[in-house]
């Protein structure tokens, strides 16, 4: 035990520390060309970005990556402290595990969203909440943190696979989140006419929207099968398929407002700062689902 | 899909204006209404909205609860609304219904569209059309235009286009297409809500699901199956700090007077017959049947314990050296007695007043029957007797709670679910994309417009459309 929680708090001082790089990335001098308004294609970043902000971004990468690295080691390190006192291996089976495995998907998905489209300055945003979801496990009582024997309804291998796709699906509400976020913000300073050099790392506002969309697009299918496999284990389990039990009517309803949203984006005007703000409310329901129905709503899942 | 570019004629679908207002307008207005998004988005939002109303009201309590908690009045406007059994209101099912009537219209309507341009979609379109695109290029090349919209066509195929062409005189039409599986997985998700609404239904009304308490070595007669279960043992198992590590029971169908099956079912693993399903539940302790008791035989004069027996349940036991006989013919958790019918029975199911009924033979002369209770040791006397009983404990038999249920939907409940996923992944990571691109001969080579669109993903779209106008550069 002393193990794993020695490293989930290394992971969490690390995930500080990329952040505070990533928000210092964004603060760092640039060229003046940098201010140029937006439109810029988002792979000529090194060229804005010059050699302060180059080097501070690549060096937040670095850490990001250690952190996650560490996050993994963690994980792991508990799925076998797991096998050994509690007979199961899944290294998510309470809420401390559960949003560590959170702030881990969440960093990895965003560590490959930078290898694939290199705009670091979502980091300060992603990177960020991948950091408070490991932080707020960290707040938890220690007798939450420990791998306590599961009770014999959640002792099935079910809850490797349900529970993984269930919180991966979170983690990528929580980057569609993230992103609307940073759009409101980048919007504003648009919408200003400000010239700060913080906005100069932003890729453009489209982006941002259409990056946001695309994590959602992940979620949606994650969230449905997650579901659909707590309908299977339920009916494995417990006699029925579907029990409107408050932890699964919550998925649903998450899941119901992500559904509304991609329908929206199909008719006019719910692109940009709309499904910005969308995106962001349906992540505080995604909060809501993972920690205010542990522990406000009682019910079959209450197993915090 | 054919790796040959292959010449298209057009094909326009005739519009039938709808004469006047009648039958045909009010039936496509109502196609219009049933297909329209706003109304999928109103359903989403609105069924979300009214389901958290179940998970912060609890469903299902008694009417003192609610009184208890929100008053009279309040509870009169929740019996009214039926927001205590809110998933089971007419009007909550009805917004379900209404959301399959809406998937399965806008299947109606557009899948037909998509269908189509799966096998043929428009190949020749104006220069001005691909001029209008968002992403559009126009690149100078020489070569002959038949050579370059060979390569371009080779190179489209490599990149899992389909490809459909057309020669005119002066310009070579190419249009190029990916990705559709999309657009079908959309509508396959459209579909998928209407199959599981159906399995849901299937099951409520041919499925049934009921709650068993049964004892240990008792057999059941499964009415709906036709067949029996015996229940063989149940037994909890420790983790070694004490907490629970399962539950379980070893049950057997006998079915026809042969022993069909066993299994030792626990929470997660229960035990399938005939479409029925048998769950390990719950368990407690029996209020009218113990495992053994144990029994102090005291001498009536001197109050001194002669001997302490252990007596099995409904079995006879010999002292021999007394000349006794014992033996439990009974037992109530509750002791409880109903003078109009003369008769013990058990008040509750808890272990509140426990009783024994011993049957005892002293030396085949004093035959009697007393009750005897484990909290008042003193409340009888057997008069011809030389002894005096004491109850001083006793091993309660445990039942085990069994949910048998059985869902003749749920196959269809899961072929829906995996439709929708399969469905929602397809949309999801499969975009459709279109590109069409005209080359036109000029003086010493050939202009390519090309112009292309997505319905999403416009970024990783951007990024395809410039390198493949970099590539074209290249021929
Ligand atoms: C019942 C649950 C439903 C699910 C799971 C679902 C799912 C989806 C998905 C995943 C897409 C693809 C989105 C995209 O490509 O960005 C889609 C497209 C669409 N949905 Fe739904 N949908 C549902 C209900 C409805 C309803 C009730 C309507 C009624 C109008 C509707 C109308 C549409 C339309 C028009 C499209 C575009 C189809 C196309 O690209 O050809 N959907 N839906």
């Amino acid at each position: 035990m002393v193990r794993s929680l020695f490293l989930f708090d290394m992971t969490f001082w690390l995930y500080l520390a990329a952040l505070t790089l990533y928000v210092a990335y964004l603060f760092a001098r640039r060229p003046s060309m940098a201010l140029a308004p937006a439109g810029y294609p988002s792979e000529q970043f090194d060229e804005r970005d010059g050699a302060w902000a180059t080097q501070l971004g690549q060096v937040a990468t670095l850490v990001t990556v250690f952190g996650w690295l560490v996050n993994t080691a963690a994980l792991l390190t508990r799925a076998f402290e797991r096998l050994e006192h509690s007979g199961t291996f899944a290294p998510w089976s309470n809420q401390f595990e559960a949003m560590a495995y959170v702030s881990w998907a969440i960093i990895l998905g965003y560590v490959l969203l930078e290898l694939r489209y290199k705009i670091k300055a979502i980091g300060a945003f992603v990177v960020g909440i991948g950091f408070i979801a490991m932080g707020a496990a960290s707040l938890l009582p220690y007798r939450y943190q420990t791998a306590e024997p599961l009770v014999p309804a959640l002792n099935s291998y079910w809850i490797y696979i349900h529970v993984s796709v269930t919180l991966t699906s979170y983690a990528a509400f929580a980057m569609a989140g993230g992103l609307g976020v940073m759009y409101l913000f980048k919007e504003r300073a648009e919408l200003q006419g400000t010239q700060s050099r913080f906005y100069a790392a932003f890729p453009d506002l489209e982006t941002i929207d259409e990056l946001g969309y695309k994590a959602i697009m992940i979620g949606f299918p994650l969230l449905a099968f997650g579901i659909i496999l707590g309908a299977m284990w339920a009916n494995y389990a417990w006699g029925g398929y579907w029990s409107w039990d408050p932890k699964e009517t919550w998925s649903l309803i998450v899941w119901l407002i992500y559904g509304a949203y991609i329908h929206a984006r199909m008719t006019r005007g719910w692109e940009g700062r709309r499904a910005a703000i969308y995106a962001v409310f349906g992540f505080l329901m995604v909060i809501f689902c993972f920690w205010g129905v542990n522990f406000l709503l009682s019910g079959l899942h209450a197993y915090a | 899909m054919n790796g040959q570019p292959d010449a298209l004629t057009e094909r326009e679908t005739p519009r039938t204006p709808a004469p006047g207002v009648g039958w045909e307008e009010f039936s496509r207005e109502l196609v219009e209404f049933f297909a329209s998004i706003k109304l999928a988005m109103f359903l989403f939002l609105f069924i979300a909205i009214t389901a958290t109303i179940g998970t912060v009201i609890q469903q299902g309590e008694r009417p003192e609860t609610y009184v208890q908690e929100y008053g009279e009045n309040a509870y009169r406007w929740f019996l009214r609304l039926g927001v205590t059994d809110v998933y089971h209101t007419w009007w909550f099912t009805s917004l379900l219904g209404l959301l399959c009537v809406n998937s399965l219209t806008c299947f109606y309507k557009r899948f037909p569209a998509v269908w189509r341009s799966m096998k043929q979609d428009k190949v020749s379109v104006s220069l001005a059309f691909i001029k209008g695109m968002k992403q559009q290029a126009e690149i100078p090349v020489k070569g002959s235009k038949e050579a370059v919209a060979q390569s371009l066509a080779q190179h489209f195929i490599e990149k899992g286009y389909r490809v459909l062409a057309k020669n005119d005189a002066g310009e070579v039409t190419l249009y190029a297409t990916k990705g559709v599986l999309g657009r079908v997985g959309a509508h396959m998700a459209h579909l998928s809500a209407t199959v599981i609404v159906l399995g849901g239904l299937l099951g409520s009304y041919y499925g049934f699901q009921e709650f068993g308490v049964c004892l240990e070595g008792q057999t059941y007669h499964i009415p709906r199956g036709n067949f029996d279960l015996r229940v063989d043992k149940f037994w909890i198992d420790y983790h070694e700090n004490g907490s629970v590590k399962s539950y379980n029971s070893t049950l057997t169908v006998v079915e026809g007077g042969q022993q069909q099956m066993t299994k030792t079912i626990t929470v997660n693993d229960p035990l399938v017959y005939k479409g029925i399903w048998f769950y390990q539940s719950s368990y407690g302790d029996a209020w009218d049947q113990i495992e053994i008791a144990r029994v102090n035989i005291k001498d009536k004069e001197s109050d001194k314990v002669l001997k302490t027996v252990d007596l099995e349940w409904q079995k006879e036991q010999s002292i021999d050296d007394l000349k006794l006989k014992l033996s439990i013919t009974d037992f109530v958790a509750d002791f409880a007695f109903n003078s109009t019918e003369k008769k013990v029975y058990s008040k509750t199911v808890e272990h509140a007043n426990p009783a024994i009924k011993l049957t005892v033979n002293e030396r085949n002369s004093v035959e009697a029957t007393p009750w005897i209770f484990y909290q008042f040791p003193d409340l009888f006397d057997i008069k011809d007797s030389k002894y005096q009983f004491e109850l001083v404990g006793y091993k309660p038999k445990k039942y085990t709670g069994l949910q048998i249920a059985k869902n003749p939907g749920i196959n269809i409940v899961w072929l829906g679910s995996t439709m929708i996923v399969v469905g929602i992944t397809l949309s999801s990571f499969i975009y459709h994309r279109r590109l069409w691109t005209k080359i036109v001969g000029t003086g010493e080579g050939v202009t390519v417009h090309l112009g292309g669109t997505t319905h999403k993903s416009q970024i990783d779209f951007q990024k395809e459309f410039r390198k493949l106008t970099e590539k074209i550069r290249m021929f």
